[in-house]
């Protein structure tokens, strides 16, 4: 890699000085070749077609035919007997020639508002505005590991921020730079990370997918109305894009989801960049176009077992698998292209690439993928891609062909200029030779490879054989040989330079001895070495794994199914008018409960039996307050009002916590924004599924939630000084929140009413924020809100009833027992911790008491966690209500099953057991609220998630598969391969205040 | 529970005269792993006299103060908080009122003890569950200073007292980069320590190092908080080393994995918080309450504690933690004694509290039904060196004010 020995050897005649837009020349004008004909390659056309001995006719930076035996008149022939000429490779996703991004640092304090001064969009992380085409430089330098790597072209676009503006297409090397950026406007480029942007919202990523839809929607309105609307750079700039392909760079293989669901909400497509875990989820990604990156996990250094028990399963099938991706994704059937993105130089490019192929992507499909899928996804099939006549003369020579062995790379041509990297072997000089100096003869014995021989020189003496090594340097056709004199007492430098000639087989030049004295010598070879056929790459037999679903521990080999079962002789708590049934039998067909009964249910052909004798059988747990599964953010707390965001656009179905829950009785649960400001996100109501898609996990047609929140939290209390620059401040502040959002948003209904009965011609702006908002006042979304103090409980019922909705649950609502009558006359729910307090100021009057007393009122009570731990032991925070309070057993085993699913108005499907509901059930191993109670099993829509019998064997398949990898990984560190050091890593929770996109292991403040 | 309050308020009322105490006919739970059915206890001042079988023995009445028939009911020793921040902080959330972590990385000279407030809120709410006795901990830093053991029911510190300054506590390091050089550290402050304790003369007075003196002398612990196998590994060696009378593992998540080493050493461990998530993604889900059995199967001495989120007013699910275990393979006793007399013994205190013993102090409450089960965890009296504190709390004063609040509403529409 060291080699920058360039040598313009054509670059003079074919320098493009012809192209210069307009510019005067200094001196008489440059001249070029009119065409160049290079004779005798391998030439890889296209994938799939290659031509032994071809020959390819360049003209003004083009190709003018491939073939055999060209002729042109006037032409410059160059011969290229095995040499390999590919396709110059296409880089979609890069930054090459653009200034890197930088990170200003406004201070502390929250920065609510753009700094951007101009008449740009209102949010720093969205700037269509910015064009590469007008930023970029050329890349002569810049560019040189992408060349050495292959590449020829790369999409540049500046890298940051959610919509980043448009890409250019540009072809690298030395050509003059106008020449370069081949098509300006080539792509636009958007992303879920607000990259630079200090601007507080977004602060998660469903702000930034909310975002980029309210921007989206925002240009669609601009478009149509540019005439009433003020000037907008930003707006203006992204409409001229609009027929641009779209770039999407994700930083997850659920992004790529994410993002989907905003192309079809917009009826567009996009052509993602993968982040290299997508194998795991391939079976859901087909018809989906990915730029795949060639990253893959560095391994650790497994030597020490106390470290290596630190890595995560996930961690280790992941650093096993990612580089199969390709592989398995072409498997799969999807076309996939490939990204040098991340990697830092071509050793690394070609050693991934290898890799990839090694594990099994086929080496036509991985030239494809960095040649013709490109071309073909941009548009740009006519230019770029093939060495088909007509196409840009623009390709890589190798020393062979590099998908199939260790080749070389020789040179770049980039539109009709050469690059040289390495010189071509001319030259031979592997062998033994008769060396002449004076009157003395030697043997010179030449090894090592063509392009770094190694010399040894032998005089022989009547009695012995003298050896000294001899140093040989090779350029062109340039020898240089040094060697301490044989026969003399003292070491006697010998320095030697000669030309090679007959292709190395005849030395012949000058040379200095010791005394500095020259003299002629030459050397004759005698016997020539053949050299070494170019190595060829090797596929990688070892046997890997399989994708478990989720890819982790505890996850399994094959998707669990729906089962028909019948657990006999149960104890069952059904949550009904029949109570608590004895001696039960309870039926599951197709997802759902079939039948109940005292009688003995005969069970069907293929049904599993499972005695449930002595054991207790209840409906699932159903958590009305949890932060579980969430990628990237539960607070989008950039706002005092976000009701835009929603956390079901974020779910995450790869979190251990559902399985902990699912072995914790947990069915179901609302997956809750958190409480940073007063109206926060929408919900997502799941059931809890291990080893599926987000998509599986959220209920279908459940009602439509929102998290609202009062007190400490929204106000910033406590999260120290500098945070006091949003409104509101105050629990005064915080009502007249409310009253703005809805007064607004009542405005808002009526604009479009007026619009859809046909009063205004118009159609208003659409605002995702005022949409929700709407739907709270039609009654169509419902609040949850968190809430602790009487007062504030007090003022948002106020609100709510002035405003002509309910607030359908108080969540926390810790002071609910000072209000429940208001509470019951209100019609709201109250979703309470059995027993915390003391947390903050505001619980100061939190009693363990409050669920008990809120029922007595006629409140509709639930217990939740807000936590990862307590939700997987609801059935004892149930119990305590047993013991403040005195709640009835079944009343208090209702608090986390059936109530919750009434305050989600999800009782017709879920909450008890009942021929027609939803077979979500626990099977548990003594009364569930007694403190010995354990999940025995847990089903949901009547496939079976957890089972305590199976845990033993889980953890041991658990340890087999971190065996089997980590012996792997021990083989790459004794390999020499790049490696880390493991640490532990705890397990980070979002909690209702956790601010950012990362979750912390800060305490809970609830 | 009408009849339960009423008996309560009764107590109150003779709190402060009660010289002997009868209680009879109870299931007492000894806390030392035997349960006795149909027990008498007697208190005479501050102790206890005996412990008896109530069916066989007579008693004459007028040789107590004050007799309670506590039919069908069960005693049990003060349950014992181990490494808590209780009383030393009121509300998390407000800075004025943490009082458990001071500047500084070498602290051993904090005391605990005159920061504990016995008048805390939260105090009273974990008393009412049946945890009596605290080991206040400072927080923060390598040492972050000394406990003390104090009893949940006084007038001040110093009458809540039952162990000034009972131990340092040291926070073993645990970053993977750093943790060489934090180790040399600790071993460089601990060689200061021991010879400033061994000198012979008088040396100029150091508050930090005369606070060290007696944990090489047997008259103060040094519990060290620890989790990995590494660090425990380290700890063992680290205890060895400078000879530590009473060394004690705090945590011990990976205590499991080395059972013969930590058996071998007699490093008793503060098992943490049962009601947690597995440290480790791959972990089995319920390892944290499989822990105590893991230990006894091992032969590992352990009591449980509660570290943690929001620990003050959590200590008092400290019952229903040790319940928990009854699950995964501890005795219901058993289960007690990791919360009693395993405590006790760990911070040796076991002379004079930790179990229903005749010589102890009275320190001990009836419940209706099984304290560990949080259904029946009803405490009808309580006992604190033979002093009858309140059943009730402010909690349950604001339950019965509302709910009369509601109560008088109804009867007047």
């Amino acid at each position: 890699m060291k080699a920058r020995i360039l040598i313009f050897l054509l670059a003079s005649f074919v320098s493009a000085q012809l192209f210069a837009q307009f510019g005067p020349d200094n001196g008489v004008k440059a001249s070029t070749p009119k065409y160049i004909l290079i004779q005798h390659a391998i030439i890889m056309v296209k994938p799939g077609q290659t031509l032994q001995d071809a020959d390819l006719l360049l003209q003004n930076g083009k190709i003018v035919q491939v073939g055999k035996n060209l002729k042109q008149d006037g032409a410059v022939a160059l011969d290229y007997t095995g040499k390999v000429l590919v396709p110059s490779f296409i880089d979609m996703y890069s930054s090459v020639g653009l200034d890197p991004v930088t990170f200003k640092n406004n201070g502390w304090r929250p920065q609510l508002t753009s700094n951007k001064e101009g008449a740009y969009y209102w949010n720093e992380a969205v700037h269509p505005e910015l064009t590469a085409a007008a930023a970029y430089k050329s890349t002569e330098n810049s560019s040189e590991q992408l060349q050495q790597s292959g590449f020829g072209f790369v999409l540049t676009h500046h890298m940051d921020g959610i919509v980043r503006g448009s890409a250019a297409f540009v072809a690298l090397g030395q050509a003059e730079v106008h020449k370069q950026i081949l098509a300006p406007q080539a792509a636009q480029v958007y992303s879920f990370s607000k990259g630079a942007s200090q601007q507080t919202y977004p602060s998660s990523q469903m702000g930034a997918i909310a975002l980029l839809r309210q921007a989206l929607y925002d240009l669609d309105y601009y478009s149509k109305n540019k005439a009433s609307l003020p000037y907008s750079v930003s707006l203006s700039e992204w409409e001229s894009q609009r027929n641009l392909p779209i770039i999407f760079k994700t930083d997850d293989k659920l992004e790529i989801l994410r993002a989907q669901k905003i192309a079809n909400e917009f009826k567009t497509n996009f052509l993602y960049i993968g982040s290299g875990n997508e194998y795991a989820i391939a079976n859901e990604l087909k018809g989906f176009k990915i730029v795949l990156p060639l990253v893959f996990p560095e391994a650790y250094e497994v030597n020490d077992p106390y470290l290596a028990r630190e890595i995560p399963l996930s961690e280790l099938k992941h650093w096993e698998s990612a580089p199969s991706n390709a592989m398995l994704l072409k498997k799969e059937g999807l076309d996939i292209a490939l990204t040098s993105f991340g990697l830092k130089n071509a050793e690394q490019f070609w050693t991934a690439l290898r890799k990839a192929m090694a594990r099994g992507l086929a080496p036509s499909d991985a030239m494809a993928a960095l040649t013709t899928v490109p071309a073909n996804w941009m548009g740009l099939s006519a230019q770029v891609g093939t060495l088909e006549s007509g196409k840009l003369a623009s390709f890589s020579v190798f020393s062979a062909d590099p998908f199939a062995y260790e080749a070389q790379l020789l040179e770049t041509w980039s539109l009709g200029e050469a690059r040289y990297w390495k010189s071509a072997n001319t030259v031979q000089l592997l062998g033994n030779y008769t060396l002449r100096i004076a009157d003395a003869t030697y043997e010179l014995v030449v090894t090592g490879s063509p392009e770094k021989p190694q010399g040894k020189v032998l005089l022989k003496t009547a009695s012995d054989t003298l050896s000294a090594k001899a140093t040989i340097q090779l350029k062109q056709q340039d020898v240089s040989i040094q060697f301490l004199a044989l026969n003399t007492p003292n070491p006697q430098l010998i320095q030697l330079h000669a030309k090679a000639l007959k292709n190395g087989l005849v030395l012949e030049g000058e040379g200095t001895d010791a005394k500095g004295a020259w003299f002629h010598w030459s050397a004759i070879q005698q016997q020539t070495t053949p050299v070494s056929p170019p190595i060829a790459l090797k596929p990688d037999t070892t046997v890997y794994g399989q994708v478990w679903f989720p890819n982790m521990a505890f996850g399994t080999t094959a998707k669990a199914t729906q089962e028909t079962l019948v657990f006999k002789n149960a104890t069952v708590w059904t949550n009904e008018k029949e109570g608590v049934l004895k001696g039960a039998d309870v039926l599951v067909v197709d997802g759902k409960i079939k039948q109940v009964s005292r009688q003995n249910i005969a069970v069907p052909a293929g049904a599993r039996v499972v005695d449930a004798t002595g054991l207790h059988l209840t409906s699932g747990i159903i958590d009305e307050h949890s932060h579980i599964a969430i990628s990237r953010g539960v607070n989008e707390g950039g706002q005092a009002i976000s009701a835009e965001v929603s956390i079901a656009d974020v779910v995450n179905p790869d979190d251990i916590d559902i399985y902990r829950q699912l072995a914790g009785g947990v069915t179901a649960a609302q997956l809750l924004h958190g409480s940073a400001n007063p109206i926060g996100g929408q919900s997502a109501l799941v059931k809890l599924k291990w080893g599926v898609s987000a998509e599986d996990m959220l209920i279908d047609n459940a009602p439509h939630f929102i998290k609202c929140a009062l007190g400490e939290n929204v106000k910033q209390a406590n999260w120290g000084d500098f945070n006091t620059v949003r409104f509101p401040q105050t629990r005064m502040g915080v009502e007249q929140v409310f009253y703005d959002g809805f007064y607004r948003a009542k405005a808002y209904q009526k604009e479009w009413d007026a619009f859809k009965a046909g009063k205004t011609k118009v159609a208003p702006r659409v605002d995702l924020e005022l949409e929700v908002l709407s739907d709270i006042l039609r009654s169509s979304c419902f609040i949850t809100c968190h809430s602790y103090i009487q007062s504030e409980i007090n003022m948002l019922m106020h609100v709510a009833d002035s405003m002509g909705f309910r607030i359908n649950t108080f969540t926390h609502i810790l002071e609910g027992y000072k209000v429940a009558d208001k509470m019951y006359k209100h019609g709201v729910a109250g979703s309470t911790f059995s027993d915390w307090w003391a947390y903050k100021f505001e619980v100061n009057d939190a009693i363990p008491y409050n669920a008990a007393l809120m029922s007595e009122q006629g409140v509709v009570v639930c217990i939740n966690s807000d936590d990862a731990e307590m939700g997987r032991r609801l059935n004892q925070e149930a119990a305590k209500t047993v013991k403040y309070g005195g709640l009835s057993e079944e009343e208090a085993w209702k608090l986390v099953t059936l109530n919750p699913a009434k305050a989600l108005h999800l009782e017709a499907q879920m909450g008890s057991v009942k021929a027609g509901k939803a077979a979500d059930l626990v099977l548990w191993t003594a009364n569930p609220l007694s403190i010995e109670a354990r999940v025995s099993m847990t089903m949901v829509d009547g496939v079976v998630y957890y089972e305590e019998k199976q845990q033993t064997e889980k953890q041991a398949q658990n340890e087999q598969e971190r065996t089997r990898i980590l012996s792997l990984m021990l083989a790459a560190n004794e390999r020499g391969e790049a490696s880390k050091t493991p640490q532990k890593k705890v397990k980070k929770h979002f909690h209702c205040d956790t601010l950012g996109e990362e979750a912390t292991e800060t305490e809970n403040s609830h | 529970m009408k009849a339960i309050l009423f008996f309560s308020i009764l107590l109150l009322h003779f709190s402060s005269m009660a010289q002997s105490i009868l209680l009879l006919h109870g299931t007492a739970h000894i806390g030392n792993g035997t349960v006795m059915e149909s027990a008498a206890i007697g208190v005479v001042n501050d102790r206890i006299v005996f412990v008896k079988n109530s069916l066989t023995q007579t008693f004459n009445n007028k040789d107590w103060d004050t007799i309670i028939n506590c039919n069908g009911q069960h005693f049990y020793p003060g349950l014992v908080s181990a490494n808590n921040t209780l009383g030393l902080t009121e509300i998390d959330a407000v800075r004025a009122t943490r009082d458990f972590n001071d500047v500084g990385d070498w602290n051993p000279h904090v005391r605990a003890q005159v920061a504990y407030n016995v008048e805390s809120k939260v105090v009273e709410t974990v008393r009412t569950n049946g945890v009596l006795l605290v080991q206040a901990t400072p927080r923060g830093g390598w040492i972050s200073g000394s406990s003390a053991v104090m009893k949940l029911s006084g007038w001040n510190w110093e009458d809540a007292t039952v162990l000034a300054d009972d131990g340092i506590h040291l926070n073993w390091p645990y970053d993977r980069n750093t943790y060489q050089a934090q180790k040399r550290a600790i071993y460089a402050f601990f060689e200061m320590a021991k010879t400033y304790a061994m000198a012979r003369e008088a040396q100029a007075s150091d508050l930090r190092l005369e606070a060290m003196k007696a944990c090489f002398k047997g008259q103060k612990r040094v519990y060290i908080h620890a989790e990995s196998i590494q660090q425990i590994v380290d700890v063992i060696d680290f205890a060895a080393a400078f000879q530590l009378p009473y060394p004690v593992i705090v945590g011990g998540h990976d205590a499991h994995l080395v059972g013969a080493k930590l058996r071998d050493s007699k490093i008793p461990i503060m098992l943490s918080r049962i009601h947690s998530l597995p440290q480790r993604e791959d972990e089995l889900t319920y390892l944290p309450y499989q822990m105590p059995a893991l230990l006894k199967q091992q032969g590992i001495s352990f009591c449980i504690q509660n570290d943690g989120d929001m620990q003050p007013m959590n200590t008092r699910n400290l019952p229903f933690q040790a319940g928990t275990t009854m699950a995964y393979g501890l005795s219901e006793e058993e289960a007690l004694k990791a919360i009693s007399l395993s405590v006790c013994q760990i911070m040796g205190i076991d002379k004079d509290y930790g179990t229903l013993e005749v010589g102890k102090k009275a320190t001990f409450f009836v419940s209706k039904g099984p304290a560990l089960d949080m259904r029946s965890n009803q405490l009808t009296t309580i006992l604190v060196d033979g002093k009858f504190v309140s059943t009730s709390n402010f909690q349950e004063q604001l339950y019965l004010k509302y709910r009369q609040k509601y109560k008088d509403e109804a009867k007047s529409e």
